[in-house]
């Protein structure tokens, strides 16, 4: 090559790196605009929503403009656009939309955590609709034409079946000049958890993940899960408040890196204590060094129910289609393979269903397996002795609770029942039916609780003493009067029974303490008073 | 082995054209450096408020809003458009509010008196050739909606 | 008002160089097979390293070299300051491209046999500089904190306390103290931005003295016929608009790579979470793989066995040939033997 031939070569190659240098300074102005622009991305498909509402609610539009999604341009549209032939749907401005976003509408982009939420136990809190509570609260506390206590009360936890408002043909009234859907207004608004929605999903994951402006700290504070977790039947909130755990969190709130993006890790992102997140959901450090992955399945962790009457251990089938159910322990589990039918609860016109639904078992999970998962978490902290002595404490509690009171008690109702004493369809008729249902739907369920999330004071003296209190001078006593309404035969045989019952090895102290027993308790308050 | 002679014009052009495209890009990559040495001007971050509707506004009157900061901006309507100001007075900071028959903005603490284009005619800082911070408004046409521009102090959401 | 000759001759005056002495250099003559790119890889070496030098000092304006810092000042280098993550992807790309270079410049010589009497002892300098490029590579990704160097460098530490008999105390030093922390990075950035700097000055300063001193190994191709006219050119002009386009061209290859593959960032350092893989920066494959498939103790002892070879080839390849009377084809096929070597175990790393 002559040294002119290079010359323009080199010329050449300097328009070419120079070009190269343009496109450099473009990208850098480019990334600037992004940058320098408001927070929010608006995207034109949102403009015009934005623009509107900004009039009508600017409070919800600036909650928006602050959540990570208006950051990543994910706007009204996004969530809110529906299908035409959707139940809910109608044009608004031109657009189809709905104000109703489910579960589905989210699993667009959250698909894993849709796949695990919609299996949990938070999924299927709006299958209680059928239950004893919600007779409470529909017929108890209700009357024809007004269920305002079930509205306003379980279903804002529990989760409605969504509805709309429909003329005698069955046809969805429509109003306004956009022919909007009229939504029955029991059904709506409604964040329950279990929310039946009606494109036929389950749950609301703003039941946690409040709208619109999504802060992950909400859904990892305790007082998110408090809304419905406390009160006299299940006080998870108080427990927590007065427990070790709740000192800690409250003291170092500032500590606890509530706002970090992305996964938040025990043992690595925050350490000063845990929230209820933390235990039944969130990702966790282990000693292999390995973060386990967060799961928007609730009971994931939970070895024992403290629901019931009666507690049991629980082990989990895991089915093919990803469909879990709970054994109890002492049910026999099935093979991995075997086609087991199972029941699941489905909306039909607008009602609660049960469909026997055929499906394979992919999976066992025991009690155990889910206890060694929740101690995962618990040894972030504390030393597998201290683990493992909690659990014995925590498993004795529950395990007094049902054998010295609810097993009698559960046998006692049974047998009333089976002496045409009570009635199965009348659940409220008697004091005795009462004072049951509070002695374990209320106090045995706060002494469970409270033991298994370290609330001494929900233990005993909102627990067990209310438990035993009621159960002796209460429960017993009503269960002979019970008796008499029916007859004096059946009373003297439930006499019969109680005395017998009583002179077990742990009621004996009815009669009486032994004399070295009486003779420490004086000598205790003696010196205690100083007499 | 090449001698060197004086260069004739096809080489001069060559030499020009090199030498020229070598200055431009190398000076252009040694702009982007210096660009990358300056320290940049952190300025705070602005951010749009809504600030009502076109249609709540009358001409020659003023409407109170509050930025990030809970201090007041004065939004005002004349024949010629949208201003906002700070009602911050530029003398000792008292608060101006405007007086509508006057058609001024008026300050109390030291009778600090601006013209509606918030130039100081008055007082202790029109002595002083003060102004009013005035403060970016933008109408969207569309919508008719009236943003006022403020320091974005929010928090919440980022951290 | 003076003539502009007379200020010339007055500044000349000022600074009483031999300015004949340049010209003279700059007419040194340059073997004709120089024009051809293959033989400018040392050229390319020179101008990759200027451009490394540049970045690396705009770089240190904002890099803060502490456990607390070093992530988040790359980080803001990269995400915020104007132009921060081209100057960063440009000094990551010449540095990738420097130790490409290095390794092709020193096959071409070794295949070439540039390295034989006198010029054994540039051969040694070379090597040197090749040992320090890649230590400049090693330290400056460990800079950046995060979770890959940080973890690359423990490993790299605990490589270094396998070497027998100094290793442990080899490791402490580089370290600072037990494990890889706050200590090891002010040393690797003091390395990083001070001792292998000068030391590659002083180096190549050396090593392009040799070459002047002695001249550029003459080749002559077979089925070539150059006429005396043509068989060398001037180092200025000619030359020095060879190395000019050549610096054009690498200046626009590097801004493209800049441009499409910017350089990354990954998760901060974390000393208790092991990522699940773990890789060294590609020139290191070689070793990594040597690792896996051997024990600690021989791919250490293997590698350095490896350099030392190669380091004393050019003595090693007299004495042999003194004692066994070697064909010039068999430095060939060894050579060709060890870059495939090389090749493939990097090769099949990155594919792991």
């Amino acid at each position: 090559m002559t040294l002119n031939a290079k010359r323009y070569v080199v010329a050449i190659l300097s328009v070419f790196f120079l070009a190269a240098l343009l496109l450099v300074a473009y990208q850098e102005s480019r990334r600037h605009r992004i940058e320098a622009g408001e927070t929010p991305v608006i995207t034109g498909a949102n403009k015009g929503c934005i623009d509107c509402h900004r009039k009508d609610a600017p409070a919800l539009v600036q909650e928006w403009e602050i959540s990570r999604h208006a950051q990543l341009g994910v706007g009204c549209i996004d969530c809110h656009s529906a299908q035409k032939t959707d139940i809910d749907a109608w044009q608004h401005e031109g657009v189809y939309i709905s104000a109703l976003v489910t579960p589905i509408d989210c699993a667009k982009c959250h698909s894993r955590e849709y796949d695990e939420f919609s299996k949990s136990h938070h999924a299927r809190a709006g299958e209680i609709l059928a239950s004893l509570d919600n007779v409470l609260a529909e017929k108890v506390a209700g009357k024809p034409g007004n269920i305002a206590d079930a509205v306003n009360g379980c279903w804002q936890c529990h989760g409605a079946i969504v509805k709309f408002a429909r003329d005698d043909n069955g046809e969805i009234l429509r109003t306004g000049k956009e022919n909007k859907p009229v939504i029955d207004p029991n059904t709506w608004p409604n964040s329950g958890m279990g929310r039946l929605n009606p494109d036929g999903s389950k749950g609301s994951c703003h039941a946690c993940h409040s709208r619109h402006a999504f802060q992950a700290k909400l859904s990892r504070s305790p007082e998110n899960c408090g809304k419905c977790h406390m009160g006299p039947d299940h006080p998870q909130i108080e427990i927590y408040n007065e427990s070790k755990h709740g000192i800690a969190f409250y003291a170092n709130r500032d500590r606890m890196a509530l706002d970090k993006d992305g996964d938040w890790v025990l043992g690595r992102d925050y350490s000063a204590a845990p929230t209820c997140a933390t235990c039944h959901i969130s990702s966790y450090m282990t000693p292999q060094g390995i973060a386990v992955g967060n799961s928007h399945d609730v009971g994931e962790r939970i070895s024992w129910t403290l629901r019931p009457v009666i507690s049991t251990k629980l082990n989990l089938v895991i089915y093919e289609d990803g469909f879990k159910e709970d054994y109890p322990e002492g049910r026999a589990l099935p093979a991995i393979g075997d086609k087991v039918k199972t029941i699941e609860k489905f909306v039909e016109n607008e009602k609660l269903v049960n469909r026997e639904v055929e499906r394979a078992v992919a999976k066992i999970i025991t009690w155990k397996d889910r206890r060694e998962s929740m101690k995962g978490v618990c040894l972030n902290c504390h030393n597998d002795t201290y683990v493992d002595n909690f659990y014995k404490q925590y498993d004795d509690l529950v395990t007094l609770y049902n054998d010295k009171f609810a097993r009698p008690a559960q046998q006692f109702m049974n047998e009333l029942l089976a002496d045409g004493a009570l009635k199965a369809d009348a659940p409220f008729e008697h004091d005795l039916q009462w004072i049951f249902y509070e002695l374990w739907h209320h106090e045995g369920r706060r002494a469970r609780h409270g033991a298994s999330m370290m609330g001494p004071d929900y233990t005993h003296w909102h627990g067990m003493y209310e438990v035993s209190k009621h159960f002796y001078t209460e429960f017993l006593p009503e269960v002979v009067k019970t008796a008499e309404l029916k007859s004096p035969a059946l009373k003297a045989k439930y006499q019969r029974k109680i005395e017998e019952f009583l002179t077990q090895d742990e009621h004996l102290w009815l009669m009486g303490l032994s004399p070295k027993e009486a003779e420490a308790l004086r000598s205790s308050y003696k010196q205690r008073y100083n007499q | 082995m090449e001698e060197s002679k004086p260069l004739n014009r096809r080489q001069w052009l060559a030499s020009l054209l090199a030498g020229a495209g070598i200055l431009l890009s190398y000076g252009l990559l040694g702009v982007q450096g210096a660009l990358f040495l300056m320290p940049q001007r952190t300025g705070v971050k602005k951010r749009k408020l809504f600030a009502g509707n076109i249609d709540q506004y009358e001409v020659g009157k003023v409407r109170q809003f509050y930025d990030l900061q809970g201090k007041v901006i004065l939004v005002k309507r004349d024949e010629s458009g949208f201003k906002a100001f700070s009602s911050r007075c530029p003398h000792l900071g008292c608060s101006v509010h405007w007086e509508e028959e006057n058609s001024r903005f008026f300050c109390p603490c030291h009778n600090g008196v601006f013209d509606p284009s918030g130039k100081a005619i008055a007082g202790p800082p029109g002595d002083a050739g003060q102004r009013l911070d005035e403060v970016v408004v933008t109408v969207d046409e569309t919508s008719g909606v009236v943003y006022i521009e403020v320091d974005d102090v929010s928090v919440g959401g980022k951290v | 008002m003076r003539s502009p000759r007379k200020i010339v001759t007055s500044l000349k005056e000022m600074f009483p160089f031999d300015w004949e002495l340049l010209r003279h250099a700059g007419a040194e003559p340059v073997p004709y097979h120089l024009k051809k790119w293959w033989f400018c890889l040392g050229g390319t070496v020179l101008y990759l390293f200027i451009v490394q030098v540049i970045t690396g000092i705009a770089l240190t304006f904002y890099y803060v070299p502490s456990a607390e810092y070093a992530y988040q000042t790359v980080a803001t280098i990269t995400h915020e300051i104007r132009f921060g993550w081209f100057i960063r992807s440009l000094h990551k790309w010449s540095a990738n491209f420097m130790i490409v270079a290095v390794l092709l410049h020193m096959l071409r010589v070794f295949l070439t046999g540039a390295y034989r009497h006198p010029r054994q002892l540039n051969w040694l300098i070379g090597v040197a500089l090749l040992l320090t490029t890649v230590t400049f590579g090693f330290t400056g990704y460990s800079l950046i904190f995060q979770q890959q160097s940080f973890w690359g460098a423990t490993v790299a530490c605990n490589l270094a306390e396998a070497i027998p008999l100094i290793g442990s105390t080899v490791a402490y030093f580089l370290r600072g103290g037990p494990v890889v922390g706050e200590n090891t990075l002010t040393r690797f950035y003091i390395l990083h931005i001070g001792v292998l700097p000068t030391v590659m000055f002083i180096l190549l300063a050396l090593h392009i003295l040799l070459i002047r001193l002695q001249g550029v190994t003459e080749l002559r191709f077979e089925g070539e016929s150059v006429t005396a006219e043509q068989s060398h050119f001037r180092f200025w002009p000619d030359h020095v608009t060879t190395e000019l386009a050549i610096g054009v061209l690498l200046m626009y290859i590097l801004t493209i790579f800049a441009l499409v593959f910017p350089a990354g960032l990954g998760e901060p350092a974390d000393p208790a979470v092991t990522p699940a893989h773990i890789k060294p920066e590609w020139f290191f494959y070689f070793n990594f793989r040597l690792l896996k498939m051997t024990s600690l103790k021989v791919s250490v002892v293997a590698t350095m066995l490896i350099m030392g070879g190669i380091f004393f080839w050019p003595f090693i390849e007299q004495w042999l040939s003194r004692k066994f009377k070697l064909s010039e084809i068999f430095t060939v096929v060894i050579g060709v033997i060890v870059f495939l070597l090389f090749l493939v175990l990097t090769v099949w790393e990155s594919l792991a």
